[in-house]
Order: C-alpha cells, then structure tokens, then sequence
C-alpha cells in the first residue's frame, strides 16, 4: 500500500518540460532517495511535493488524499534544506518551537517536544544559542529536529549534506538513517553524491533528463542496472567488446574477447559485436599463464584498502579494483605482462 | 626603512585629512563658548552665556520642533511605503518595472533647488500652504531613495529558502512576512529610516522654497540668521545639533551597531 | 473511467487556481507600489513638469508667468557671456571638487582597508560621521575658519607669512573647500568598494614575480580600482554640479553657479520662467555626466575590461 504517490506529475519552465509525467510510489516508512545529475528534475519534484512549485500536470497524493493543490502551509510536510535555513533571528529552541507554536500547541507540551526533538538529535542543552553560534553540523541538526518536532507526514531532504565536510557527512547520514528508523517517518532524500544513496536508502529513485530512469533498492541498481544511464551514473565502469562465436539454444552463447572465451546466459548472434560493462572491482588478476584476458599493468594506485591497477588492453584502458588482502600490490610490477579474469555473470549487457 | 617611509608617510596624510574632516565641527563646538559678542576661533574665555541666551531666541526652539517633527514624519512614513515599493520591486514582476525603479530613484540625479521651485510653484498653483504636511511631503520625496536602496539591498541578498522553511513548518504569508521576513531584513529597514530622518533634518534646499514665515525648519533659520547675523547664538544652536546627532549615534550603536548600519549601505 | 473525469475537473480546479493566483500577485505588486507610486506622481512629476512648461512662458512682471509661448529663456542662457560664465563656473567647481576629493580619498580609503577588525569599523565611522551633521552647520563651521579674521588668516598673519589677510571666504576657493568636505565621503566609499574587492593573492603574485610594494600598487591596485574612482567621481560631480547649500553660504552672490542663479531668479527676481530654464539646463548637465557614465562604462565591460 503506498503512501506518497506522484501520478503523472509535470512540470514545465519556460516551454521545457523538466520533470516528464513523473510517476512513483512510496510506502510508509520507507526512505527513498532521489539521485541524479544536476539538473535532472530531483529538486524541481522535491520542491512540488513540498508544495513550493506548483505541479503543471498530473497529482501528488499522500496518505490517500491529493495534496497538490494545497499550498506549503498545510501539506503537513517537514523539510530539512540544502542551507539548514534556520531562522537566524531565533534561538534553537525557537527554531524547533517555530512550527508547534504555529499550530497553537500548549506552552508546556511545547518546551516538553522540543526538548525532546533536540535530545533525539544530540543538541540537548544548545537551546539558548543561536544558529551562528553553531557549526554546520549542528546547524543541520537543528534543521532536522524543526522538520521532525511537527510529526510530519512525510521528511524531505534537500541535500542536506552536501554543505558538511567528508567525515562529518558519513557522520550524518547514518544518524539521519537511525533517527528516520526510530521514528518510522517516510522520508525523501535527495542526493547527487551515489555513494550516499546507495548507503542509507531502502529504495532509489535514479533520474535523468525529468525521468525516472530506475526505482529499486541499492543492491539491485548496482548489480543490475536496467538503463544504460543508470549502469554509468552508479559506480565505474570498464567498456569492453567481446564476438559472438557461438550460440545455444538461444540461452547462451560464447564470447570471447581478444582470446578469452566465455560462455554467458545471454542471447547473441552469431559473428555479432556485444558491448558490456565491466565494474572494476570485479576484475581479478593473475601472473601465471592462466585462461584471462592478455593485459599489461601500466600504473598502479594505492588507495588504502584497496590497489586501482590501470591495464591496457590493445589501444584501451581497463581498470581493476583488488583488495590488498586479496592481492598483494607490491606482487605485480608496473610494465608487467598478467591476466585479468572476471565471473562472466559481472558482465552487464549495454543497452542501445 | 624603506618599507616604513611611505607608511609614515601615508598615516601623516590621512592624519590631516582627519584634521580636516573634523576641523569645522570643532571650531563650531568650541566658538560657542567664547565670552566674546562676536565669533572668535580659539573662544576668548569660556562661558555657557550662548546656551542661556537661546531662552530669549523661542524662534529657535520652535523651528527645532517643527524640524524634529517633519523628520519623524518623513522617516515613518518613506520607511513605510518604501519598505512596500521595495518588496514590489524585488519580489513581483510586473509591467514598466524598470521605469518605475527609475523614476523613484530619480530625485538623487535631479537638483533639489529645482525640485524646490517645482514643488512650491505646484503648492501655490492647488493652493496648499507652509505646512508640516507639505514638508513631509518633499521630503518623503527626497528620502524615498535612500529608504528603498538600503531595503532593497536587504532584500536583494536575502535567502529565500528560509522562508520556504517557516510557510513548510505551516506559516501563512502574512505570518511569513511579519515573523521571519520583517526581523531580517530590520537592520536594512532601520537604517533606512535613520538616514530619512536624518536627511530630512538636514534639508534645506527644499524646505527654503515651502517654509513660510511661522512655518521655518531649523536649517532654514539658520541659515536666513546668519545672512544677518554674526554672533555665537548659532555656534550655540549647531552645537546642540551636533550633541544630539552624537547621543543619536551611540544610541544607534547600542541598539543596532553602526558598523551593521554602514554595511548594509554598500 | 470514473477517475480520468475525476483528473480531468481537479485540472481544471488548478488552472483556475492559477489564474486566480496570478491576478491576485499582480494586484499585490501594484497595491504594494501604490502610495510611493501616487506621492511621486503627484508631487513629483507633475510639479516638475509643470515646471519644464513654465521654462517655454514669457516672463511677466506682474505674475511672474506670462501667457505667451517663447524659447527666449533658453536662448538667453546660451547667448550671453555672463550666464555661460555662470555655467562654467559650475562646471569648473565640480571638476575641481572631483580632482581634491579623489587626491585626498585615495590614501583615505587606501589605509582603511589595510585597517583591521575594530580600528577599521573605527575610521569608516570617522569618515562617515561628516554624514550625519547638517550641512548647514559644517558650511558655517568653514565660514569661521575662513573669514577674514578668521582662523586661517589668524594663523598665517601670526606666523607673518602674510601682513592683511587674504580674501579666502566667498571665492571658488572656499567653495571648493566646503564641497569636498561634505562630498569627501561618497569618494571614500567608492574607492573603499573597489579595494576591497581587489583578491589578496594578485598582490601576493605581483610581489612574488619581483615588483616592489610601490609598483605593485601603480602597475596592479590602482588599475584594479580606476572603476571605483570612476564612479566616484561622477557621483561627487554630478551632486557637485548641483548642490546648492555649499555654494549658498561658502560662495554667496559672490560666486554665483546654476542652482544659486535659479534660486535668485525665482525667489528676488521673482522671474519663474527663466529661473526654470536654468534648473532645467542644470538638470541637463547632471542627467548627460550619468548618461555618458554608464556608456562609458557598457562599453568598458564589453571591450577590455577593466575589473
């Protein structure tokens, strides 16, 4: 049963369509996050949701009611902003107290929710400061316990990171997770960083162009992306061309590439080309002459936990990503002739 | 040494435009004291006879009045509408913007003696006389410029999406404009309204042409007492002007921070 | 089927609301700008306008405005040596108020940005303080030092530099003098303005390819901030060209430039239409010094830039 529905959403700037019939369905409680490029539509439809674009077409529905012909004032939506735009005249606690005054909640239940909004958040004791007097993450602390103080229906995250530094963000965003998941609100996230969405989302919502390229839970974008835009937007990935020299049945057929054969359960034609993507970290190496494909390490970068060897292959480049628990990276030198070898079910097809 | 040279150099030269700056409010604040019956710079004697003898001038006391007024006056009412037309500015689209923009804008380019003759040829065409109300007029003119470029700027730099966040906590416009709007942009809205008062308390060009006999701002009789006159009784006046504009200062200070005033007005 | 005629109405629910919302946003705009809107019109407009009619009448002596159409007053002004002596001199004082005001404002505004935190806020206010004064009273406070036995003339005659004293008050000199003390601050601000926009590191890459401090400043900062001079000085010029309390007590009958003409004209002479020829022929000047500015400064922004 779903939640928040967008039923054929539009919106239009200046004659261009930037978000085309938008459709898409959220369960209560779930945490979906909007990921795309600038410019892909991901703020245009956040911001119609919140109610501060108007829809030119189509119904954004919540809890079985249509709401977007309501204004921003009454759609019972918290919103944390890019900017955390705290009110910079009001103490925090005036800040978290904005929301429930306006809905002529009791004094004392006030001072009571907000206290407890800014305990959930870890502000407790910060209520006399005010939002400069505070860091950027404590600001977006702020910022989120004024969007949840109000028991919204539904929590919008306009990149509410993005503003924060590397390791607070990593910070954030599981606190963001903890806190969404004790209070079981529905939540939209919006993100253009992949790493993020695919860290803390029950499902993600990929757009492109004012589309929704793909919605499904991270594991399946990343290991089965259904659009070739989505198979290059989330992670890296290696192109590679391989020959049809057989077929089976139909089911299968055999590939190889430069040498290396391959049966995978994929339809071909026969002499035809297939382009496939390949995800760095899938790549295994070897020295011995085993069955791989003939490659040569150009360079090698130590990332920490892991190695990015750079292989050429003919007049193209290849990356492999290793553990350097799996393999050593002092073992291969650069200029060094190896094999690179991969499980032929890592290999996306590219679609035309 | 090199490097020290032109400094010492450079902190002498403003060291004497200061003195210059300064040089006649000084000389007025200090002439007033002399015990002489003419002006004299440095004061022969020190004496606050020039301050007692004001009580036997009403003239002064009234036009005083009057000025304090007219200044009050302008300033409530140029903060207010001009506050309004910055909004329309800033946040509406509408037709002949620019024009509009342009038009209200003018009366810093047009000369004031000019806009004087006009507005006095106008008064005594429709038959309005010397009145607070018809300097207040003028001067809503004269301050409708200053008022909408300080609150425009403040506007103009304002982030939008902190009101986005008080209509999504539930705010209506009105709440919107009057809990969150209003107090952010207060500093550009105050200063403002100081430097209309202020501006409308200094004007003599326009009041000269609308004042008539009973109704006289203080610049105005000042100014047509000294045509006359050559006695310390004005240094006494001005210096009292000029006490009050340093209480007025320190109070601005304290309440806003002058350094917040005098930002907003780049 | 049910729910497509169900769409179909909310769409058109929206689009009414649309429209309605649209009139209602232009109804706001224009009740927002209404008073400000009426008071310029009212008395600011139409008086001025009335005012550029009076300019074309004839004078007469009895009511100051004849019946008769003339382009006599503006001919009058362009023919005669003394009016355009008058001109001249207008021009003349606001060149030289320009020229003072940008010598001594440089180093001004120059040390103020190098100035930190409260010593800054500081001087701007010293600077700025002149502002907030009347007029009227700095004018008098340069009629003290200037007057025959005045201040100045005290001293030099003290030193026995000089035996009588020098004619100082009532000369363009004096009302240069008081114009660049009451103009001085807008100067400042400009320049402050462009200084500080000046990035830290172009000084630093200047020093650090061999200039010294001093030709980086004429090769690099004074460049950077010719805009801010620029503007500045038409803003200094152009209230120069019009001001009228300076001249008024500095100058007097003595040094007469246009808006003092007018004021004589309208209030002894009591002829109107020539009074209003001259403020219109003043507000000319003013109107062509911003004009040509802002060509000026089009063309700079489209050619080689100077910021």
């Amino acid at each position: 049963m779903s939640y928040l529905c967008l039923e054929n959403v539009v919106k239009t700037f200046d004659k261009t369509e930037v978000v085309k019939k938008m459709n898409l369905e959220i369960k209560k409680g779930e945490l979906v996050s909007f990921l795309g490029p600038s410019g892909c539509g991901k703020t245009t439809t956040l911001n119609m949701i919140a109610g501060f674009l108007e829809v030119d077409g189509g119904r954004i529905v919540v809890d079985g009611k249509p709401v977007h012909l309501l204004p921003p004032n009454k759609r019972e939506m918290g919103m944390v902003f890019q900017n955390y735009a705290l009110f910079p005249h009001m103490t925090v606690f005036d800040n978290v107290a904005y929301g429930l005054k306006l809905r002529k909640v009791p004094k004392g239940e006030i001072r009571e929710r907000v206290l407890e909004a800014l305990e959930m958040v870890r502000l407790a004791g910060y209520e006399k400061r005010y939002p400069k007097e505070l860091s950027g993450g404590q600001q977006q602390r702020v910022s989120l316990a004024r969007a949840l103080v109000i028991k919204p229906k539904v929590l919008l995250l306009d990149e509410p990171l993005s503003n924060l530094d590397a390791k607070l963000r990593q910070e954030m965003r599981e606190e963001i997770v903890e806190i969404q998941k004790k209070v079981g609100i529905t939540t939209i996230f919006v993100t253009h960083d992949q790493e993020e969405a695919l860290a803390i989302s029950d499902r993600i919502a990929v757009m492109y162009e004012g589309r929704i390229e793909q919605m499904d839970t991270p594991v399946e974008i990343y290991n089965h992306p259904k659009t070739d835009f989505v198979s290059r937007f989330i992670g890296e990935v290696n192109q590679i061309q391989g020959q049809v020299v057989e077929t089976y049945n139909g089911q299968q057929c055999k590939i190889t590439f430069d040498g290396y054969e391959q049966v995978i359960s994929k339809l071909g034609v026969k002499d035809s080309v297939m382009n496939f993507y390949l995800r760095p970290e899938k790549i295994q190496l070897a020295q011995t002459n085993r069955e791989g494909l003939h490659v040569k390490l150009e360079r090698k970068m130590f990332l920490g936990a892991k190695t990015r060897y750079i292989l050429q292959f003919k007049e193209k480049q290849l990356i492999a990503d290793i553990s350097n628990t799996v393999l050593n990276p002092d073992l291969i030198k650069e200029g060094q002739d190896v094999y690179a070898v991969w499980n032929p079910e890592e290999l996306l097809l590219v679609k035309k | 040494m090199r490097k020290v040279l032109p400094k010492a150099g450079l902190n002498l030269f403003c060291l004497l435009v200061y003195i210059f700056l300064a040089a006649p409010i000084v000389v007025v604040l200090l002439s007033s004291l002399t015990t002489t019956e003419y002006i004299v710079f440095p004061p022969k004697g020190i004496t606050l006879r020039w301050y007692t003898e004001l009580l036997d001038h009403p003239e002064f006391m009234q036009s005083f009045t009057l000025s304090i007024i007219v200044a009050f006056g302008t300033a409530i009412i140029a903060t207010f509408i001009g506050t309004m037309a910055s909004i329309a500015v800033v946040r509406y689209e509408f037709k002949l913007k620019t024009a509009i923009v342009q038009l209200v804008g003018s009366p810093l380019l047009i000369p004031s003696v000019v806009f004087g003759v006009a507005l006095l040829q106008f008064y005594s065409w429709i038959g309005i006389a010397a009145s607070p109300i018809a300097l207040v007029i003028g001067h809503i003119i004269l301050t409708i410029p200053f008022v909408m470029r300080l609150v425009v700027a403040s506007l103009v730099g304002f982030d939008r999406s902190i009101e986005q966040a008080a209509m999504n906590l539930g705010a209506g416009s009105f709440k919107v404009f009057f809990q969150i709007t209003l107090p952010m942009i207060k500093s550009g809205v105050i200063a403002g309204a100081i430097f209309a008062f202020i501006t409308s308390f200094d004007d003599l060009t326009v009041a000269l042409f609308i004042v008539s006999t009973d109704v006289v701002t203080l610049p105005v009789r000042i100014y047509t007492y000294m045509q006359y006159q050559y006695d310390p009784i004005i240094t006494s006046v001005s210096s009292i002007m000029i006490l009050l504009t340093f209480v007025l200062m320190v109070v601005i200070e304290r309440v806003l921070g002058v350094g917040k005033v005098f930002a907003s007005k780049n | 089927m049910q729910a497509e005629v169900e769409v179909q109405q909310e769409q058109e629910i929206l689009y009414k609301q649309e429209k309605k919302r649209l009139t209602r946003k232009k109804l706001d705009s224009w009740l927002l700008l209404l008073p400000t809107l009426a008071i310029f019109i009212f008395f600011f407009l139409l008086p001025l306008f009335f005012l550029f009619i009076t300019s074309f009448k004839t004078f007469d002596a009895g009511s100051g405005i004849g019946s008769e159409w003339t382009l006599q007053n503006y001919v009058k002004f362009l023919f005669d040596k003394f009016y355009l002596g008058v001109l001249w001199r207008t021009v003349k004082i606001g060149l030289l108020t320009t020229l003072v005001a940008i010598v001594i404002s440089y180093p001004v505004a120059y040390q103020i940005t190098k100035a930190n935190g409260r010593l800054k806020n500081y001087l701007t206010l010293l600077v700025l303080s002149p502002l907030l004064i009347s007029m009227v009273i700095r004018c008098y406070g340069w009629v003290i030092l200037l007057s025959n036995n005045g201040v100045v003339n005290n001293t030099l005659m003290k030193m026995g530099w000089i035996d009588k004293p020098l004619t100082l008050l009532y000369t363009e000199f004096s009302v240069v003098i008081g114009m660049v003390h009451v103009l001085f601050p807008y100067m400042v601000l400009s320049i402050m303005g462009s200084l500080e926009r000046i990035d830290p590191s172009v000084i630093r890459a200047s020093q650090n390819l061999g200039a010294s401090p001093i030709r980086t400043f004429f090769s690099v900062v004074l460049p950077l901030t010719l805009p801010g001079i620029f503007a500045g000085s038409v803003m200094v010029f152009s209230l120069a060209v019009s001001s009228f309390v300076t001249p008024a007590i500095l100058g007097g009958p003595q040094v007469k430039v246009m808006s003092f003409l007018t004021y004589e004209q309208v209030t002894t002479m009591l002829n109107w239409p020539y009074g209003s020829a001259i403020g219109f022929l003043l507000i000319f000047i003013a109107t062509i010094t911003i004009v040509v500015y802002s060509k000026l400064l089009t063309r700079s922004e489209k050619g080689v830039a100077i910021q």
